[in-house]
């Protein structure tokens, strides 16, 4: 019956509509974002090179057993993480040059640089 | 009657919350002050401000009020304190590397021009860290010859 097909076309569009939700928005959220990772005693990467002129995004995610706090005085930001968290931090549009982060809860920790051009 | 259930169950509620906070009065903390190694040498009118309105959080001398023996309060300022002390920590300020030192001191600077430092609710419980004009001032002004001095060395 055309009814029946109409209906299962539409349940299968919700389906797919659903998978999409569900696989693909998470990573349109990511899209963009930078990732920093603190690992036992540094940053990875130690230095990243972003666009000039554009927002950022970056995520840090803390997998060491301590807690740290993601700080920048030239980004102005400080965010503290918690072990294995990740955070959201976000800066608008960056002049070329250089930034440089640390954690600050660990002067041991290499500081690490973003680089934008 | 409709009232009689209504006081029944805020009866219980009170009991619950009684014996939940009694609990939390079981959990351990710790507020302690750990050894001054090395102690930032501010000197007059910006030490005084410096120790009235930033050791509770940033040293390792910490007036502890008679409410941070009570949970879930106790959790809260310990857990502040913790890191206030790791953000800055003016008991350990000689034991910075001199680039954090200098770091360290350029946010102070920085925090010190935002009337949110000390934050407002520690403001309200302690009307003497509430900081004027004039100390604002002073400690801005002593902090800045820090950074200058500590650039210089760089």
């Amino acid at each position: 019956m055309p009814h029946s097909h109409s209906t299962k076309a539409l349940l299968a569009l919700a389906a797919a509509a659903l998978v999409l939700t569900r696989f693909v928005a998470p990573a349109c959220a990511a899209d963009g974002a930078v990732q920093i990772k603190l690992v036992e005693g540094h940053f990875e990467p130690q230095t990243l090179t972003v666009p000039a002129g554009q927002p950022l995004v970056i995520e840090v995610t803390n997998v060491t057993g301590k807690t740290a706090e993601f700080e920048s005085f030239l980004l102005n930001r400080e965010k503290v993480v918690e072990p294995g968290q990740v955070i959201t931090v976000r800066v608008g549009p960056l002049s070329p040059g250089s930034y440089d982060f640390y954690d600050d809860f660990n002067q041991a920790v290499p500081q690490g640089s973003i680089v934008a051009r | 009657m409709g009232l009689a259930p209504v006081g029944k169950y805020l009866a219980r509620a009170g009991v619950a919350i009684a014996i939940v906070l009694i609990a939390a009065q079981l959990v351990p903390i710790r507020l302690s002050n750990p050894p001054v190694t090395g102690d930032i040498a501010a000197p007059g009118e910006a030490g005084i401000a410096l120790r009235g309105a930033c050791y509770d959080c940033h040293s390792n001398q910490t007036g502890w009020p008679w409410y941070a023996q009570a949970a879930p309060l106790s959790w809260w300022i310990a857990r502040d304190v913790e890191y206030g002390r790791r953000q800055v920590n003016f008991s350990i300020w000689n034991t910075y590397y001199p680039a954090t030192r200098l770091r360290k001191l350029e946010w102070i600077g920085r925090s010190l021009k935002q009337p949110d430092m000390p934050p407002k609710w520690y403001r309200a419980m302690h009307p003497g860290a509430r900081l004027t004009k004039a100390q604002r001032a002073a400690l801005s002004a002593w902090f800045a010859g820090q950074v200058a001095a500590a650039s210089a060395t760089q």
